[in-house]
């Protein structure tokens, strides 16, 4: 370790070596002592994001654990990495080192941004030789899918759902959860509570912060995927409808302008608002910490019911020796497996991802206790990959602003929504020509 | 050697000055200067984080922020919050630190009273003030229910989310000033308003006419760190808006931040970077100028 | 001095009159202050039920001390808190000693390209700390630190604003103090030791909180710069508790909250009796 530093240090000045160089030394030494005693094992390193509650950590730390105990050539150590945004960062940093960790977890849409840095390593072979293709949820398998490739295996999916106040709904005696476009306006409309012109409840709310990837949900409810992996398809008449549709419902007063994705579900907690559109990742909070009945539904359709999946899979380095490569299969096999799913998706409220594990007796148990599960199931049926363009981070934010705008009534949806269109395309053109 | 030639003591005074700064300006340049210029040097070129493909761009990226909307909403953000959040916050501060300054009983609670905000890690802090600024459930409305106004969703709208967070930066760092004006005021001797009291100078002249004036080079420093304090906002704006609406709260650093990190667009961060260091060295330069000379030093 | 202080103690009605306007003006401000403080330990006493819910009232219905022992279960919190207070004491030790050394050459001694050195230690605070992340984050690399303690200290050891803090208290303090020093036969390290640093302990005290208020806190640089759990630091398991993407763990992050500040709190309420006017405590009458 000392003599690699040695040789790295090409344009640092002088000065700064010496003067930090008895602390390397201390913990080159420590390096040295944790290589000697595990040389026999194929180390390994994976960085998770914590997305839904602290006690992911704990869960995740225990997993990590029964994985080496039972392969004893493979060590993994499980690094802790912030939320997506925070992991997606680390690795790229730690690539950019040449030193990315073996495997990570990070959201599916960072797909193209790994593959633009040649990072990943193509499993296709791998997951034909075993069972992946059967026994995967083929919504959730094409998240990992770049032409035809398999890049990753599909590891805590999520999408949004609709968060029903079935207190409220009863109150005002409404029995079914709205199933279109149409029908979702007027429950809203039902549910909305003014006391002398001012506003005491919402009827709907659609969780800020995460709204474009909602809106992409509302996209395909028009039957458009607005993008492809080389442009974004924003200024589609289908996706000008789903905005003008916001519009109304803002304009009939049932819903803000805008929220923020805490704040949103704090709302929804406190019976602000009686309808939200959050993750099925938020289904075991919200359940837990509200005061009243929860239920979820299916996001109403239109032309067509759609949604479209957040959550992460594993994927895995490319540049590692093969053996790496194939204890990084191992792992991400192995949590993928069965049991481990049915277990995850129990303990966490992530969907699982295996058709097998859906089938297993506890999660079937688990089902009986809570149906509300199974909805997000059922809904990703009709769910594709979210949004996986290069440099998908910006895309986000220009539709946002659009988004925002247009409801705050700063601008008129069609203008709002070229002029996204425009900027996310130019920013994708330059991400491209830069690959070449 | 009080009998060297003028020359060699000066001589010597300048080598203690440079050794004195060696330990400093080591970790200066190798944390502060190397990145500096590694960023002047990254501005040129395209340099996407992750990738050590690097590709030069000449003044490609300068040019790209002058046609940048949203770099000219965040500066203008970020000079809005500066200006009006800055001086509130110095003189509540300055009132607090004035009236702390003393040997009365409580003081230690009322001391830490206002300066416990500056303690609460800032996600903890974020969320506090997400959950106060709630519409309708939130303890801010229901208070200003009670004096009859109207109920606000303060961070969901795009014309008060960046005020809120300047009312939540007051109350996070007015006490941090306090803090260091009081240490300040504890340098100054303490006969010089006593005297003036008992010659019935009323107190408001005494704050005017013998305390500002004897902590002047702190109010300087006060001023001057004030005017870098937008920087810190910077994970406020990510817990509670995330810039949001509508690029309401996007502020420089957060700017800053999404570029480098969140696109992993180096090239274009550094020159945010490198023109927001440029714009702060002016503001500093007018301010030394102006204010530093009036600054009153009781040494020398 | 001295009589005028008789003085002063000699007039009661006075004193108590000040003490009373004074409380009257502080006591509401200060309650205005401490609310959201309130709000966090009341927080972290509920259930989680009660957080929101409109008709559960202020107070929690039982006080659930049992969201402590929960909060600080999702990480080693007894390492993260030995690690935050090596980390920060490290910055803090090395920071003394780097501002004391260079303030004094900035307040005292005249040295060509002085304006523009001071110039260059300014350009630490000026420059946003997110654009120096890559750049150090290799550095440190380089300097074989990437995960350990010193990867978190090393960045911060040297202190432009801690410098300029320290400056101007020094030029505070009258020069004839050193020149009676000098007399005396006392060198530049004697003049620094027993009258320039005595005698801005308040500013020492305060730059001192300052510090490590900002450093205890710290958290997107340790995140990035260490992996493993035995050298990570409090804020990260708060991270934990906050950084969902499914809303907050409102109870625990709370609890956890009171846990990480707790200590800054109780070395605050220490220090800040130690503000006493340096003149008085010099003997300087």
């Amino acid at each position: 370790m000392s003599n690699k530093s040695t040789q790295d240090r090409g344009g640092l000045p002088a000065t700064r070596r010496a003067l930090v160089a008895g602390a390397a030394a201390t913990v080159a030494s420590a390096a040295l002592l944790r290589g000697a005693r595990a040389q026999a094992r194929t180390k390994l390193q994976f960085m998770y994001p914590v997305g839904v509650s602290g006690d992911i950590n704990k869960l995740v730390a225990g997993m990590i654990a029964k994985f080496n105990a039972a392969h004893p050539t493979i060590e993994v150590e499980a690094v802790y990495a912030g939320n997506y945004d925070n992991t997606e960062q680390k690795v790229i940093t730690a690539l950019g080192v040449g030193e990315p960790p073996a495997t990570w977890l990070p959201i599916n849409s960072a797909l193209q941004a790994f593959l633009g840095l040649d990072a990943l390593a193509d499993v296709t072979a791998k997951a034909k030789a075993d069972d992946v293709y059967q026994d995967f949820i083929p919504g959730f398998l094409e998240t990992c899918v770049s032409d035809g490739k398999l890049y990753g295996l599909p590891f805590q999916p999520s999408t949004p759902v609709l968060y029903l106040n079935r207190t409220a709904m009863k109150a005002a005696g409404i029995a079914k959860a709205p199933e279109t476009w149409t029908e979702l306006l007027d429950v809203a409309k039902a549910l909305t509570i003014r006391e002398k012109g001012e506003l005491k409840r919402w009827g709907l709310t659609i969780g800020g912060g995460w709204h474009d990837w909602i809106f992409e949900c509302y996209c395909r409810q028009n039957e458009l995927v607005p993008w492809t992996k080389d442009k974004v398809l924003f200024d589609n008449p289908a996706a000008l409808d789903a905005l003008e549709f916001w519009v109304k419902m803002e304009q009939a007063g049932v819903m803000p302008k805008a929220s923020t994705w805490e704040g949103s579900a704090n709302d929804f907690m406190a019976g602000r608002t009686a309808m939200l559109y959050h993750s099925t990742g938020s289904l075991t909070n919200l359940r837990k910490s509200s005061s009243f009945e929860v239920d979820v539904a299916f996001m109403p359709k239109n032309k067509a019911f759609g949604a479209c999946q957040g959550g992460g899979p594993i994927m895995i380095a490319k540049k590692q020796s093969d053996a790496a490569i194939e204890a990084s299969w191992t792992f991400a096999r192995w949590m993928t497996s069965t049991e481990v799913q049915s277990q995850w998706g129990r303990d966490t409220g992530y969907l699982a991802v295996r058709k097998s594990s859906w089938e297993t007796p506890e999660m079937k148990a688990y089902l009986k206790e809570v149906p509300q599960a199974k909805v997000a199931l059922d809904q990703s049926a009709y769910a594709g990959a979210f949004l996986q363009v290069p440099g998908y981070h910006k895309v986000r934010e220009y539709l946002k602003s659009a988004l925002d705008r247009t409801l705050a009534g700063e601008i008129k949806p069609d203008a709002a929504l070229k002029e996204a269109n425009a900027a996310s395309n130019r920013e994708i053109q330059r991400l491209l020509r830069r690959r070449g | 050697m009080p009998f060297g030639a003028p020359f060699q003591v000066r001589l010597r005074e300048a080598g203690l000055a440079y050794l004195l700064l060696l330990p400093s300006l080591v970790f200066l340049a190798a944390f502060t200067y190397w990145p500096i210029l590694r960023s002047v040097w990254f501005s040129f070129h395209d340099v996407v984080l992750g990738d050590s493909r690097i590709i030069w761009l000449g003044l490609e990226n300068y040019q790209r922020l002058w046609d940048d909307r949203l770099f000219w909403k965040a500066l203008g953000n970020t000079v809005f919050y500066t200006v009006i959040t800055i001086p509130v916050a110095i003189v509540c501060a300055l009132l607090m630190a004035v009236a702390l300054d003393s040997k009365l009983r409580g003081m230690a609670i009322y001391r830490s009273a206002f300066f416990y905000p500056v303690m609460i890690p800032s996600v903890a802090a974020g969320m506090v003030w997400v959950f106060l600024y709630s519409a309708g459930y939130g303890p801010i409305n229901q208070g200003l229910r009670l004096i009859g106004l109207p109920d606000t969703a303060w961070l969901y709208d795009s014309s008060w989310a960046l005020p809120a967070i300047m009312v939540m930066s007051v109350w996070k760092y007015s006490g941090y000033f306090m803090l260091i004006l009081l240490a300040a005021l504890k340098l100054v001797p303490s006969d010089l308003y006593e005297a003036a009291r008992l010659d019935g100078v009323s107190a408001f002249d005494r704050l005017i006419h013998i305390t500002l004036p004897l902590i002047s080079p702190t109010l300087y420093f006060v001023a001057i760190i004030g005017l870098l304090h937008s920087y810190q906002i910077f994970d406020y704006v990510y817990v509670m808006t995330h810039g949001g609406p509508a690029d309401a709260t996007n502020v420089l650093t957060f700017y800053i931040y999404q570029n480098g990190f969140q696109y992993q667009d180096i090239g274009y961060a550094s020159t945010l970077a490198n023109v927001l260091l440029l714009f702060v060295g002016g503001l500093i330069a007018v301010m030394a100028t102006v204010f530093g000379r009036r600054v009153h030093y009781l040494g020398r | 001095m001295t009589s005028l202080r008789t003085e002063i103690a000699s007039r009661p009605a006075i004193v108590a009159l000040r003490r009373g306007w004074l409380h009257v003006v502080l006591v509401p401000l200060a309650l205005l202050w401490l609310s959201p403080l309130v709000w966090i330990l009341v927080t972290s006493l509920k259930a989680r039920t009660e957080v929101f819910d409109p008709a559960a009232g202020f107070w929690p219905q039982v006080l659930r001390w049992e969201n402590y022992p929960a909060a600080l279960s999702v990480a080693p919190f007894g390492t993260y808190l030995v690690n935050s207070i090596l980390v920060t004491g490290g910055i803090l030790a090395a920071q003394l000693v780097t501002i004391t050394l260079a303030a004094y050459a900035f307040a005292r001694l005249t040295f060509p390209g002085k304006n523009l050195l001071f110039t260059l230690f300014l350009l630490q605070i000026m420059f946003p700390i997110y654009a120096t992340f890559l750049t150090n984050f290799v550095t440190v690399r380089e300097l074989g630190l990437l995960n350990s303690l010193p990867a978190m200290i090393v960045p911060f050891v040297a202190s432009g604003y801690g410098t300029f803090m320290l400056r101007q208290a020094f030029r505070q303090v009258p020069t004839e103090l050193a020149d009676a020093a000098r007399l005396d036969g006392c060198g530049h390290v004697g003049i620094l030791w027993h009258v320039y640093l005595p005698l801005v302990k308040p500013t020492l005290i305060a730059f001192g909180i300052i510090t490590v208020v900002t450093h205890w806190n710290d958290y997107m640089w340790p995140l990035l710069v260490t992996n493993s759990e035995a050298v990570r630091t409090l804020p990260i398991g708060l991270g934990l508790l906050a950084k969902s993407d499914s809303g907050a763990d409102w109870t625990r992050l709370m609890a956890a909250t009171v846990v990480v500040v707790s200590p800054l709190l109780v070395l605050f309420v220490v220090f800040q009796r130690r503000f006493v006017d340096s003149f008085m405590h010099a003997g300087l009458k």
